[in-house]
């Protein structure tokens, strides 16, 4: 709909991730399909090909394999704020399920809805905040504005 | 604080071209002459619109007192006499003016993956509790240092692009959904030396 109808939240990382070291957030993996049907013909070819080099480049996530007799093939991929996210790759190809599953890697686990600003800080002034008596000479009486000598 | 010799050339001969005419009153000059030889055409905004104070020291104090600074300055540097530092960085075609330890979001894909350090490298401003560096317009590269990390690499909320003419019959909708990178700025660092 639209940005006022919908929910929205602040720019945030999960635990401040990246100030010390980078953790993936991707927590766990499911890949359910069909052993028989022709929608899981891209999750059959992926687990055959691919499962095992993209188990082995991303050490800290854990990968169920669960063939299921089962309509739609799924991906249930949990993270580790606690958020789970479905994807249904119906008909979809072993290289397309390899793209989406970066995709949800490089994820963290946070809600995809509007973001309200491109920053966040802790700490966002380090000058002072501005207030109407910065930079102003401390004065006697009233102050008026200057009167213009020449224009 | 000037970065680079070619930039100082040029600033003080436009310094030297502004002091030619101190006291010409506006009226005096007049729009289609040459004869002058100013630089620029006047306009209105030529110059502010409060009046030109001259300033109540002479040239060899305001020298003294420019080069007070700089020293001062140059001392604290040095001794890394300062706190927490912000820098305005300009990057993905913007400018964010950044701590460390803070979070920014670029509506586009990046060339790095998920966890590797990057250095950013156009830097216009340095500020401390105390004083401020300005660039013109960047400020050298082994003189400040800005680094992230990429932490992660999402798309966008499904945006919703209709257009709709009334009585027209015509609708299109259109849902965009864009890449986008988190960067965490990890340090902001300036080294003690400086030109």
């Amino acid at each position: 709909m639209t940005s006022r109808g919908t929910p929205s939240r602040f720019l945030r990382s999960v635990l401040q991730n990246g100030v010390g070291r980078y953790v993936c957030q991707l927590k766990r993996i499911s890949i359910i399909f069909s052993k028989k049907a022709q929608s899981s013909l891209g999750a059959r070819d992926f687990i055959e090909e691919g499962v095992v080099d993209y188990a082995n480049k991303n050490p800290g996530t854990v990968i169920y394999v669960s063939p299921q007799p089962c309509r739609v093939p799924k991906i249930v991929a949990e993270y580790l704020n606690g958020n789970v996210r479905e994807e249904t790759i119906t008909s979809k190809t072993s290289q397309q399920i390899s793209e989406l599953l970066t995709k949800l890697t490089n994820q963290s686990g946070l809600e995809i809805i509007r973001i309200r600003k491109p920053i966040h800080t802790d700490s966002p002034s380090i000058q002072g905040l501005w207030h109407p008596f910065t930079n102003r000479p401390p004065s006697i009486g009233p102050i008026r504005p200057q009167k213009p000598d020449s224009q | 604080m000037l970065a680079t010799m070619a930039y100082a050339g040029l600033w003080r001969t436009c310094k030297m071209l502004i002091s030619r005419h101190p006291v010409l009153s506006p009226a005096a000059i007049r729009t289609h002459s040459s004869a002058s030889g100013d630089l620029m055409p006047w306009t209105s905004l030529s110059r502010p619109p409060w009046p030109e104070q001259p300033s109540p020291f002479s040239a060899e104090e305001e020298r003294s007192r420019h080069a007070a600074v700089v020293s001062t300055v140059n001392q604290r540097i040095k001794l890394r006499d300062f706190g927490r530092l912000f820098a305005v960085v300009h990057f993905a075609g913007r400018q964010w003016k950044v701590t460390g330890e803070d979070l920014i979001l670029i509506e586009n894909h990046i060339e790095a993956e998920c966890g590797e350090r990057i250095r950013m490298e156009k830097v216009l401003l340095v500020g401390a509790e105390d004083f401020t560096l300005i660039g013109r317009p960047l400020l050298g590269k082994e003189l400040v240092r800005v680094e992230a990390t990429v932490i992660e690499k999402t798309e966008s909320w499904p945006k919703v692009h209709m257009r709709f003419w009334k009585r027209h019959r015509f609708q299109r909708k259109r849902i965009i959904i864009q890449p986008q990178t988190v960067l965490r700025i990890n340090s902001v660092e300036m080294a003690p030396r400086l030109t």
